[in-house]
């Protein structure tokens, strides 16, 4: 090309260079000083060598009003586009600090919106990377709108292709909904997510607080369960990214990638029968129970630190994906709680959408007693557990380890709420409740009348014990399908979802169910 | 007698052929067996065996702990691809429908029908 083209080509290339500088070196350098990379620098970490293809790199914003006329950057302070992710083609968008902030604008949620709509209608995952100071002020109400078509979007892709967000930096506001939206929000670094800002607090409650104590990494995973996975850096953010993905599949139509297995479908780990201590008060740590089982370090927990008397997250075995709930017998003796409930329901509700089957280990005394408890609604919250087992048709197996009692047993997974295969171990307890307590209530009068009532309630506990404190009248009414050996459970397992792999369940139709929200 | 005398020789004769042809035959095969034996085989396999060096360090002069470092750097490595189900890791490739049966397909497709209200 030559004359009139190669003029035009070097205003091409002009501006693509001026896109790439974003809001300009200097601002990229002030990036790098507060330890945080670029949106390219970023992109460039996550997806695979030369797959990105951007889209909207010359989008400008047309607003004139408070001085931004001067502030016009190609791009508008956000990168969109295609790539791949270990061979796995992908949607991404990440807001660019270096550009006002990152604020969102009309033109960003256009941006946002045009990689929404291609990756819904491509069947391929959304991954978004947060760093937006919020909405842009100078457009006013129209960046407020613009919200309201990303949150849309985030919606109808709901539970159809995955979305992931990953918090590199502040995200405030409205800005903070649409990562709620999405499935799995993933913080990294110094990154912080809150409606209303420290300033605003102050003004209006006079309370002080910075704003990585009011909604940093920390808070969202241990507290407010906003958050699923936090990373230290954003480089090893960017990497928990890529292992979340890995068990994840393309869209809801197909099954999550299956990694060549490497760890032998028939092993059996002899630490396993003798993992529940004798004494059944005694704590012990279900992930022991989890790496033992599951293929060798497989295992990615998901809101680990939030409601932490239950553990979910993903793990593979012989290879394919498997979504696992389990309660945790080392904090508050794994009893079921409001926070717990909505970890385990929420959970569930991503593995039926995306067709990743569901092992539950069980060993639960029942839900948490308490004023608090109940006022805050724990009915209501313990029903989203059910709700949710009952309306998943992905493959789901149960496994008591030890306690299985009253409401919690049937909550977590029995037999009759569509579990395909229910498993116990010889430690499991599966009753109504606790034997003490139910002496009392079968046995009160007996006790007083009896010459030593002491000594007549221990022989009663005793007899109670020796004959529900087992899993073989569970099993001897079909509610248990075998009792097994711990050390069985891996290959039990394989072999059971080898066969449910093709499980196909269909609900009755419907606009949609009314979940206990 | 006459007959008797002819017949035998004559048998002697024709066995004798069949024989000789046999034998001939053996030895061809024979040859060809030989000739046709791969070349290691023929040779001692002690012959082919380089010396092994017996002082402990590597022929190409790279420290063991630069071996241990490049041997934990690649596990480390496969780890990770394994981790993120890397492609080379991966069973099948994304997107492919190799995984799915008919009935798993078929049933896919009838969970994921939107409800409509007919006749409008």
């Amino acid at each position: 090309m030559d004359g009139k083209g190669s003029e035009h080509l070097a205003t091409l290339r002009e501006m693509r260079s001026r896109a790439i500088l974003g809001g300009g070196q200097k601002r990229i350098e002030q990036q790098h000083a507060r330890g945080k990379l670029t949106a390219r620098e970023r992109l460039a970490l996550l997806l695979d060598e030369g797959s990105f293809q951007e889209f909207g790199t010359l989008a400008t914003h047309h607003v004139s009003e408070f001085g931004l006329e001067h502030h016009r950057y190609p791009g508008d302070g956000i990168v969109t586009g295609f790539g791949k992710i270990n061979g796995r083609r992908v949607a991404v968008f990440a807001q660019d600090f270096t550009v006002l902030g990152g604020s969102f604008s009309e033109v960003q949620a256009q941006k946002i919106c045009r990689i929404q709509d291609l990756a819904l209608e491509s069947g391929i995952p959304l991954i978004g990377l947060n760093d937006s100071g919020g909405a842009r002020i100078q457009e006013g109400v129209r960046s407020l709108a613009a919200y309201g078509e990303v949150f849309v979007r985030n919606v109808m892709a709901s539970g159809v292709i995955p979305q992931i967000s990953l918090i590199m930096g502040p995200c405030a506001g409205g800005a903070v909904y649409s990562p709620a939206l999405t499935d799995f929000v993933i913080m990294a670094g110094a990154s912080f997510m809150f409606l209303t800002g420290p300033d605003v607090i102050k003004a209006v409650t006079g309370e002080e607080v910075t704003a990585l104590a009011l909604g940093g990494a920390d808070v969202h995973m241990g507290r407010s369960g906003v958050a699923h996975l936090a990373a230290d850096t954003e480089v090893e953010g960017i990497g928990t990214v890529k292992r979340l993905l890995s068990y994840l599949p393309q869209n809801n139509n197909e099954d999550p990638p299956q990694v060549t297995p490497h760890d032998p479908p028939n092993r059996m780990d002899e630490a396993l029968n003798s993992l529940i201590p004798v004494d059944e008060n005694q704590p012990y740590d279900i992930r022991d129970a989890i790496a033992m089982v599951f293929d060798h370090e497989s295992f990615l927990e998901i809101q680990p630190a939030f409601a932490p008397n239950a553990v979910v997250g993903f793990a593979r075995l012989d290879g394919y994906s498997v979504g696992v709930v389990a309660n945790q017998p080392a904090y508050m003796s794994g009893a079921l709680n409001i926070d717990a409930s909505d970890k385990i329901a929420r959970f569930i509700r991503i593995c039926d959408a995306f067709n990743i089957p569901i092992v539950t280990f069980i060993d639960c005394p029942g839900f948490l007693p308490g004023t608090d408890q109940e006022y805050g609604g724990v009915i209501r919250h313990g029903a989203k557990i059910i709700y949710a087992y009952c309306e998943a048709t992905v493959p789901k197996i149960s496994l008591v380890t030890r306690k299985a009692m009253g409401g919690a047993y049937v909550a977590m997974s029995s037999k009759q709420m569509r579990t395909d295969l229910a498993f116990a171990w010889p430690t499991g307890q599966i009753a109504v409740m606790g034997a003490e307590p139910a002496v009392r209530v079968l046995y009160r009068q007996d006790v007083q009348a009896a010459a030593d009532p002491d000594a007549k309630e221990r022989e009663l506990v005793a007899y109670y014990r020796e004959r529900f404190f087992n899993p073989y009248r569970a099993a001897d009414v079909g509610q248990i399908d075998e009792v097994i050996e711990p050390r069985e459970t891996r290959p039990r397992l394989v072999r059971a979802l080898e066969v449910l792999r093709t499980k196909v369940q269909q609900n009755p139709p419907k606009k949609h169910g009314l979940v206990p929200l | 007698m006459e007959n008797l005398s002819w017949g035998l020789s004559m048998t002697a004769v024709g066995m004798g052929l069949v024989f000789a042809m046999l034998a001939l035959l053996w030895g061809l095969l024979t040859l060809v067996l030989r000739l046709d034996r791969p070349a290691d085989t023929v040779a001692a396999p002690q012959d082919a065996v380089a010396p092994v060096s017996t002082d402990g360090a590597p022929n190409d002069n790279v420290a063991p702990e630069v071996i241990a470092a490049i041997t934990i750097a690649t596990l480390a490595h496969v780890s990770a691809r394994r981790r993120e189900a890397a492609p080379m890791m991966r069973s099948y490739w994304p997107g492919s429908t190799l995984f799915a049966s008919r009935w798993v397909a078929t049933g896919r497709a009838r969970q994921n029908r939107t409800w409509q209200r007919r006749g409008r």
